[in-house]
């Protein structure tokens, strides 16, 4: 198995908020705390789009690169996880993360206790025992030990928000993308690749 | 049954680790390497080893590709 | 107890809730998007100074954190919050309900939520829920005791009857009732005595209902959210599905990606426009000359479908006449549509059929609803596109159940299954019950009140305030029981308030009844007495999707606290009032935990089943339902149908109609009227309800226009005894049928004989093969006419187009038209600009049981105003600040501005799930305590307007007036 991964997919996503408060339903996310949030572009206007945003559980993550007490570790599976136990709660990921991903909740919730950092675990739990009251209160739900992907993809109302394996992902994505036959509107995507360009490409082979 | 799951060696990490999911689109690798720092916590154990899959990973994958159907509408409507 | 919420963690918080981006029309950059997000970091520090954040702990030690002990069992039950009927699997342990999972088997929504669906599992919590009975003393609320309670409201509600008549009393039923309670509370209140009751079908669809049934038989969506997938074009007007209906959008993107043209037609740019390949900007209430505009040019073009129109409609000349006034130049002037924009909308729909329409409240809560709604009906006829998968009239209703309390409900026009109000009715009904017909007329304060239908629950308040002598019935209200039932969400709110405070009784049963107990004790200091019904989760019991799909719910947790099922508090009464064997006679009674009796919900349905021939309520078995509810995999995404499996060639939900008994094996009904597919396959065709010929002209459908393989293939009237005599066909019924079937309709026929005769021996509709009226003579505009709202923006138009003229006895209460709009024609120079209202995607309904759901409340904090740059500049406030809204009520409501171009300038929109502010005030002090929801705003309604729709008494909601300025 490959890395795990969300994409979402812009073409898709109508600001629903499903993500957000399946997330709070998996793992009793208390008030003030959002490992997910729905970020709208071009709000009331044409052009409008929206992606749901979280830890997108980079290949090279800033916070793992900048934590000082060096309590992140990353899953063979591609998941960047953080033992709470170590976090002291500086701050310092915050600052380094591109998504505004961690979470800093300071009070006597479940998590995050002391101040300490919380963020989407893409439903992997943490270093407790697997499906433990620890690891739960801590953490929340490990479905990923269970053989189920993070609730905010499986219930998205339009399935614009994937979560898995990478490949698996990407062979869902781009199905889709081959039936609208107008290129990859996921966000982010013309500028990493020149859609512009690959556009025409493909209205030359008349795919369009 | 707690394995360290932490490959301590460095990692490849695709610059743009946003979409490096969709790696059969063909993007342009642009590598960047550096060393992590050691992680100090506690280890964890893998998906497969410490819940329902007793260490299947096998298992374990089939299940997570069955799941992702769920996905994909198109499994489903042809 | 969440009980203050600072200025600061509110901001926070509205910016979490998505869009960081709201400073209008930015393009949000990256680094915008890191500043704004890093305001995350505020929000969690903020949070602390909320009592609401101990939630977190408080959670962490209820059980329904605990990962638990005991064998995790699987209850699958349908989310309650709108009509599209997205299936859940609840986990439950220990009898707590600890995960939520998706269904991707279910064909509705394949595992999809939206915010409200996926926070399903809060209701196991339930914190925010009235917890005990409660009773105002001396304006507060104090805790009672169940017995106590059903004693004092009992007496009250039977003195009541005695000094004033049964009429006194009125009963606001639910669509969040599951089938069998709505059903059971339509009996209830029939063996009360009166028609007096109903339910929020009326402020929702109810000019659809009657629009669409008389136009071609039956009210409802004609098609399905499946279906879409095959439409080639789709046109959404007064609909925002992304927010209303989000999981369709499902169905809908999945269209579009597969080549499907979309159009939205709104006042507003909604997030469905944002979606859409079409946005086009309309005024308020000027739905009539836009269609009327496309028909103009489809008409010009040729694009109508000849033969189609030849052989299945009726009337059309008449209405052509009127569409053909309505040049592009006129449209324009009325609507704000430019004629390109019409002409585009036209050829779209025309070029790629099917096509389909989708309509909503933006459509139905106007004074001319009726009218709109059989304007759109028109369009998919002359399109020839009604009938047809991936065409259709999809209308997607709000309440989970909302239609299925419309099919069976307390409606004061109707029995269930729209038996009408007649004496055959009644009789029919009463064998049904196995009550005598002359007791339940005894009950009655008299046969004529018996047959006359009840004032509507938008006017209730009317029936408190209005002169007695002008109302059409013996005396003005005097006691309101609010069972399920939203007092915001009904206008004229300043009004209401006056209304309960005249009140001698009122009731509210609810799992969330605060809205109505805090405006209640704002004016009142007894009185009043609130009985806490539990969730449908807490139930087991049937709802009807949008599609007519029924689906069977299983229950996921015992009642919370003290609260308890309807059904089982109907029964509690009736014992009380001295006629809970009638009520029963065919349904068992169970004990529950605690020694209540509790009416058998299997049974109900039976009861059901029984007696509701006219829309095929009559085959969905208990049994049949929880075979498709198990075998959700079997059925096709798109046609809804089962292939192979169990229920091999049904369709999902067994979607009325489905006619004859369960054992006939009708597979219900995906697309209405549809004549490519054989009756005992789902297939139709246009009702004959309304006799067999007008004016010379004959109504029945044309040569050749039956449907597929039926032995009459020309138009032919409904089935009765005579006609199946006439036919020959009689004794192919039994002699038990032939028993039952005497003097008899295929309505009436409790042996289903006449049914099963017609449809499965011959191929043939029960209820005849008309065509559709583009002409509805009984309607008071035959030919649907554009009216100017009563509060228009538009004095000149007002001129030119008028609304109707007053009515004096209309639903037992005099109705006000042109003299109303008379009145204040000029009033736009006060109030300039149109105030509109509609749904967010995080609340349902009055909101308050949304609102007290932490997952939900913490995405949507604080009532809001969307104004329009041009307009807050105008008016001098910015973005963020709070302002006045005041309409020509003089009602004023303190919202904070959302200033974006989503509105156009001078429109007002204002989302209507809020309550629990009182113009500026926050009501707080006057919740019973501990059950005021997380998050209270101003309710819109505090402010609305008069104005109803002149066949179904729909409130007019979404036009009125208004004026802004900084608070």
């Amino acid at each position: 198995m490959g890395r795990m991964k969300f994409l979402c997919d812009a073409e898709r996503c109508i600001e629903c908020n499903g993500c957000v408060t399946a997330c709070k339903n998996e793992h009793e996310v208390p008030w003030g705390v959002n490992r997910r949030r729905v970020v709208t572009m071009n709000d009331g206007v044409p052009g409008e789009r929206s992606i749901s945003v979280a830890c997108m559980h980079c290949s090279d993550a800033p916070c793992m690169a900048v934590c000082p007490t060096d309590c992140f570790y990353k899953t063979e599976d591609g998941v960047v996880l953080h033992d709470k136990d170590k976090c002291i709660g500086c701050g310092y990921c915050f600052f380094a993360c591109p998504f505004g991903a961690p979470q800093f909740p300071n009070g006597p919730a479940a998590f995050g206790a002391r101040g300490k950092m919380d963020k989407c675990t893409f439903c992997a739990g943490g270093p407790e025992e697997t499906g433990s009251q620890a690891e739960y209160d801590k953490y929340g739900s490990n479905r990923l030990a269970q053989g189920k992907l993070p609730l905010c993809a499986e219930m998205c109302s339009t399935k614009a928000l994937l979560a898995g394996d990478a490949n698996v992902v990407a062979d869902i994505f781009r199905e889709r993308v081959l039936r609208r036959g107008t290129g990859a509107e996921v966000w982010g995507w013309d500028a990493a690749y020149g859609g512009g360009e690959r556009k025409q490409e493909r209205k030359r082979e008349g795919r369009s | 049954m707690s394995t360290p799951i932490l490959k301590r060696l460095t990692l490849l990490a695709v610059a743009s680790g946003l979409l490096g999911g969709l790696a059969a689109c063909s993007e342009v690798p642009q590598v960047t390497v550096y060393e992590q720092g050691q992680y100090s916590g506690k280890t964890d154990t893998r998906p497969w080893e410490g819940g329902a899959f007793n260490g299947d990973r096998e298992a374990w994958e089939k299940a997570l590709r069955e799941r992702a159907r769920g996905q994909s509408e198109y499994n489903r409507i042809q | 107890m969440l009980t203050r919420k600072s200025d600061s963690a509110a901001g926070s918080a509205r910016r979490l809730r998505g869009a960081a981006a709201r400073p209008l029309g930015q393009t949000m950059d990256r680094r915008a998007f890191l500043k704004r997000s890093g305001l995350g970091l505020g929000a969690g520090a903020i949070a602390t100074q909320l009592p609401y954040n101990l939630i977190g702990a408080a959670d962490a030690a209820a059980p329904g954190v605990s990962r638990g002990d005991g064998p995790a069992e699987v209850r699958r039950t349908v989310c309650t919050h709108c009509s599209v009927g997205c299936a859940a699997d609840a986990i439950v342990r220990n009898g707590v309900w600890v995960h939520q999972e998706p269904v991707f088997d279910s064909p509705i929504n394949l595992g999809a939520h939206c915010a409200k669906g996926a926070a399903l599992r809060e209701h196991g919590h339930g914190e925010h829920r009235l917890k005990y009975p409660m009773k105002l003393v001396d304006g507060k609320y104090q805790k009672i005791s169940w017995e106590q309670a059903i004693q004092e409201v009992g007496d009250r509600l039977l003195k009541i009857r005695e000094d004033s008549g049964p009429d006194a009393v009125y009963w606001i039923g639910s669509s969040k009732h599951n089938n069998e309670q709505a059903y059971l509370l339509r009996k209830f209140v029939s063996f009360w005595g009166t028609n007096n009751c109903d339910h929020q079908a009326r402020i929702c669809h109810s000019t659809t209902v009657a629009g669409v049934a008389n136009t071609w038989g039956y009210g409802a969506m004609t098609n399905s959210y499946n279906d879409m997938q095959f439409s080639k074009a789709a046109m959404y007007i007064g609909s925002n599905a992304a927010e209303a209906h989000p999981v369709s959008m499902l169905h809908m993107l999945h269209a579009k990606e597969n080549g499907c043209k979309m159009i939205v037609v709104d006042p507003r740019f909604t997030r469905t426009a944002a979606k859409a390949h079409q946005f086009v900007r309309i005024r308020s209430g000027t739905d009539i000359p836009f269609i009327w505009g496309l028909l103009y040019h489809i008409f010009q073009n040729g694009w109508e479908d000849r033969k189609y129109i030849a052989d299945r409609v009726f009337g059309l000349e008449k209405v052509k006449e009127e569409i053909m006034t309505w040049t592009p130049e006129r449209v324009q002037e009325v609507t704000g549509i430019p004629e390109e924009q019409v002409f585009k909308v036209a050829e779209t729909l025309a070029k790629n059929r099917p096509s389909t329409v989708v309509w909503c409240m933006g459509q139905t809560q106007h004074t001319v609803g009726n009218a709109n709604v059989r304007a759109m009906c028109i369009l998919q006829l002359v399109l020839g596109n009604v009938g047809v998968s991936g065409g259709g009239t999809n209308i997607f209703r709000g309440h989970d159940n909302v239609q299925g309390a419309t099919d069976v409900g307390p409606n004061p026009d109707s029995l269930p299954g729209y038996y009408g109000l007649a004496a055959g009715s009644w009789k029919h009904w009463c064998a049904v019950w196995g009550v005598d017909y002359e007791w339940v007329k005894s009950r009655y304060a008299s046969e004529e009140l018996m047959t006359k239908s009840g004032i509507t629950v938008s006017r209730w308040i009317d029936g408190v305030t209005e002169n007695k002598e002008l109302i059409d019935q013996p005396s003005n209200l005097r006691a309101v029981v609010y069972w399920g039932h939203a007092p915001n969400s009904q206008t004229r709110g300043a009004e209401m308030v006056e209304a309960m405070k005249q009140l001698d009784t009122l009731v509210v049963i609810d799992p969330y009844p605060s809205a109505t107990a805090s405006m209640a004790a704002m004016v009142r200091k007894d009185g009043v007495y609130l009985l806490p019904a539990c969730t449908q989760f807490e139930t087991v019991g049937t709802c009807t999707a949008s599609n007519r799909s029924i689906q069977w719910r299983e229950k996921v947790i015992e009642p919370l606290f003290e609260s308890k099922p309807d059904h089982t508090i109907m029964y509690a009464f009736a014992r009380k009032f001295g006629w809970a064997d009638e009520l029963v006679k065919n349904i068992k009674l169970d004990k529950d935990a605690q020694g209540w009796d509790e009416p058998s919900i299997e049974d109900i349905l039976r009861e059901i089943n029984r007696g509701t021939w006219t829309i095929g309520y009559s085959g969905q078995s208990p049994e049949r339902l929880k075979l498709h509810m198990k075998n959700m995999h079997t059925f096709d995404v798109r046609t809804l149908r089962a292939a192979g499996g169990p229920c091999d060639g049904e369709y999902f939900g067994l979607p009325w109609p489905c006619y004859g008994n369960p054992e006939m094996k009708h597979p219900g009904t995906p697309n209405l009227y549809d004549t490519s597919k054989h009756v005992m396959d789902g297939g139709g065709n246009f009702r004959a309800n309304f006799g067999v010929e007008r004016d010379g002209v004959s109504l029945l459908a044309a040569e050749g226009s039956a449907s597929k393989g039926a032995d009459l293939q020309m138009g032919y009237p409904e089935f009765d005894d005579v006609l199946l005599k006439k036919l020959g066909w009689w004794d192919e019924l039994t002699d038990a049928e032939k028993q039952a079937a005497e003097g008899k309709n295929w309505k009436t026929d409790l042996s289903g004989g006449i049914i099963r005769v017609a449809m499965k021996n011959h191929g043939c509709h029960p209820f005849g093969n008309a065509r559709a009226r583009a002409l509805v003579w009984n309607f008071p505009d035959p030919v649907p006419l554009h009216r100017e709202p009563i509060y228009s923006p538009r004095p000149d138009l007002v001129e030119k187009y008028p609304t109707h003229d007053d009515k004096m006895k209309f639903w037992r209460l005099p109705t006000l038209y042109k003299s109303m709009q008379d009145k204040v024609k000029n009033i736009s120079s006060e109030y300039p600009l149109i105030m509109t209202s509609g749904r967010l995607v995080e609340y349902e309904g009055g909101g308050e049981e949304t609102r007290s759901n932490p997952w939900l409340a913490e995405l949507q904090q604080e009532m809001f105003a969307e104004v329009n740059p041009k307009d807050a500049n105008d008016a001098g406030f910015r973005n963020g600040e709070y302002i006045w809204v005041e309409s020509p009520t003089k009602a004023r409501l303190k919202v904070r501005a959302q200033v974006t171009q989503r509105v156009a300038p001078g429109t007002v929109f204002l989302p209507f799930h809020f309550s629990g502010w009182w113009q500026g005030e926050d009501m707080l002090r006057y919740y019973p305590e501990g059950a005021a929801p997380i998050v209270r705003g101003e309710a819109v309604n505090t402010a609305t307007t008069y104005g109803y729709d002149p066949v179904t008494m729909m409130q007019e909601s979404k036009t009125t007036l208004c004026r802004v300025s900084k608070a």
